[in-house]
């Protein structure tokens, strides 16, 4: 199998002044690929996601990316009108809390058409079209995309920042906890959906989470992290069947098998 | 000329810098240059910046021409144009064509202004980003990354809304292909005007202390979609003074029950137009 490499990660460390943040992180993330990140609260996730996506510079550590066009690059030596430009379109976040994701001052339509208008022609059917779309894709009711952030659920208001995100066909997603604030019989029909969109559109994403039941039912692979450091990591189910770690083993029999 | 003043009010040293500064944003059209804007005899909001920009080109031979949304005659223009007289001794007109610097608040004359010609706006707010993105530091990003979603996502709304997009004036424009550009609370009527304007246009912000231009023949394009193309208004009636079907017309009640008028918001092309048709 000839499948790209799209992320090379090597020692990534980061410390808060004297309190780590993660340390001597490595891993390759291929096209494709979902990379699940578990462990406990204050284990280091956030740290690890927010080094990655770029919204941290971190202390140590490398990171290689490699587009569609352009090759290989030094992620952490781009300057920052590159990076912003990669998290405008190619890349995506889709925040824990949606309104730290959504422009709550425009409509649902006007969040999708202003990611896409970053990378598309400035046609007004093709942003209606596109944004109709994927809130259908996202399971909303696309008669609302003229309607504003706050007159929706929270459930609603994750979705429409999921289209958002999605709308733009980015090469790489990285979520933290997407579902880490609502109810959990929400939780479980966005997982639901996020998981049906993608298997369709083939996204490569990293997501965090402390759910062991989303990893099972989303993730291919699997990084156990615990104080900062990865202790564990592997395909997804030889992690969660076998594991070698006895901070894994806790973390596995501390939940219902399904 | 009244004595005690340095030519044009301004010291010489200020006007040295501010034309620097206008060279500086001749040379980068579009681009909003700061200044150190000085204190003006007159309130902020009441032309400060076109004419501390205008003080600082002026010379003995030009003749100025000063409108206020179209006419030469409201006491705003007047009393700029009794300011310069006061302070340069310079000769005034209302005709456009003899102008060979104008300044503005609102309009572009009707008159096509020609390569001899200079026309200064006066600039409430330079930032058409502002209304959009209120913090100073990131909608200078925005321009230097030129990540200028925001803007079309607001014509976006709009047509959402409204069927097309509403907004008639101070309509936003891209100069030269990179920099999106507050035209003033012009008429989106006169846009166009701006498009390879044969004459150097400079817009001078009083209060914001900024200063940006358009030189010649640059490529000025009004922001549209391809299936929502940049409209300019048009009017059924003609002006009820000279007949004109081709100028920006003000609409004037005229009696108690309400009859509207059309006239020309241009005083003096009105006038020629007038004078042309006898
Ligand atoms: N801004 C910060 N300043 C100082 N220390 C921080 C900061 N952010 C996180 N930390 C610390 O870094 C460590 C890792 O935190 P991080 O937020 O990455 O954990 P997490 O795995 O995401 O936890 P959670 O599951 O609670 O979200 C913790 O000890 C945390 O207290
Ligand atoms: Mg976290
Ligand atoms: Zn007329």
């Amino acid at each position: 199998m000839n499948i790209k490499k799209i992320m090379h990660v090597e020692n990534l460390t980061h410390f808060y002044g004297n309190q780590i943040g993660c340390k001597g992180i490595n891993f390759d993330l291929y096209k494709g690929e979902i990379l699940g990140i578990v462990g406990e609260s204050g284990s280091g996730k956030s740290t690890l996601l927010k080094c990655l996506s770029g919204e941290i510079s971190p202390s140590a550590g490398k990171i290689n990316i490699s587009l569609d066009q352009g090759g290989v690059k030094d992620f952490l030596s781009l300057p920052e009108q590159e990076k912003r430009q990669l998290m405008r379109s190619m890349w995506g976040i889709v925040h824990q809390n949606p309104r730290d994701g959504l422009n709550l001052r425009i409509s649902a339509g006007g969040n999708i058409a202003e990611r896409l208008l970053n990378v598309s022609e400035k046609n007004y059917s093709f942003l209606r079209n596109t944004g109709k779309y994927w809130m259908e894709k996202t399971e909303m009711d696309s008669d609302r995309i003229d309607e504003f952030p706050l007159s929706f659920s929270g459930g609603m208001q994750q979705r429409l920042q999921i289209s958002k995100i999605l709308s733009s066909n980015p090469q790489i997603v990285f979520m933290d906890e997407p579902t880490g604030g609502l109810d959990v019989s929400v939780q479980a029909k966005i997982l639901d959906t996020i998981k049906s969109i993608v298997r369709d559109i083939n996204v490569t994403m990293i997501i965090v989470t402390h759910d062991l039941a989303v990893v099972r039912f989303l993730t291919d692979k699997l990084l156990v992290m615990k104080d900062g450091i990865v202790v564990e990591t592997g395909l997804t189910d030889r992690v969660l069947d076998d594991p070698q770690h006895s901070y894994t083993q806790l973390l596995t029999s501390s939940i219902l098998q399904v | 000329m009244k004595t005690g003043f340095n030519f044009a009010y301004l010291d010489e040293a200020t006007k040295r810098m501010i034309r620097r500064k206008i060279l500086k944003a001749v040379c980068i059209p579009g681009y909003q240059c700061p200044f150190g804007g000085r204190e003006m005899p007159l309130a902020y909001g009441w032309g400060t910046g076109g004419i501390q920009v205008t003080a600082s080109i002026i010379g003995k031979q030009d003749i100025l021409k000063v409108i206020d949304q179209g006419a030469d005659d409201t006491t705003n223009a007047v009393s700029i144009k009794n300011f310069f007289k006061r302070v340069c001794n310079i000769m005034t007109t209302d005709r456009t064509a003899e102008a060979s610097l104008i300044q503005t608040r609102h309009r572009i004359p009707e008159t096509t202004l020609n390569k001899d010609q200079i026309i200064v706006y006066q600039v409430p707010q330079p930032e058409p980003l502002r209304k959009l993105e209120p913090k100073e530091k990131e909608t200078r990003k925005l321009h230097a990354y030129k990540e200028y979603a925001l803007m079309h996502v607001k014509l976006y709304e709009e047509i959402s809304q409204f069927g097309s997009v509403i907004k008639t004036w101070a309509y936003p424009v891209e100069t030269n292909n990179r920099y999106i550009t507050d035209p003033t609370p012009i008429p989106k009527f006169d846009n166009p005007k701006m498009n390879n304007m044969e004459a150097l246009q400079l817009f001078g912000a009083g209060r914001e202390k900024r200063i940006y231009a358009i030189p010649p023949y640059t490529k000025v394009k009004s922001l549209d979609f391809d299936d929502h193309p940049f409209e300019i208004q048009t009017w059924d009636e003609c002006c009820s003074i000279c007949g004109s079907t081709k100028s920006y017309l003000d609409e004037i009640i005229i009696n108690n029950e309400g009859k509207k008028n059309f006239i020309c918001s241009d005083t003096d092309f009105c006038k020629s137009n007038l004078e042309k048709n006898k």
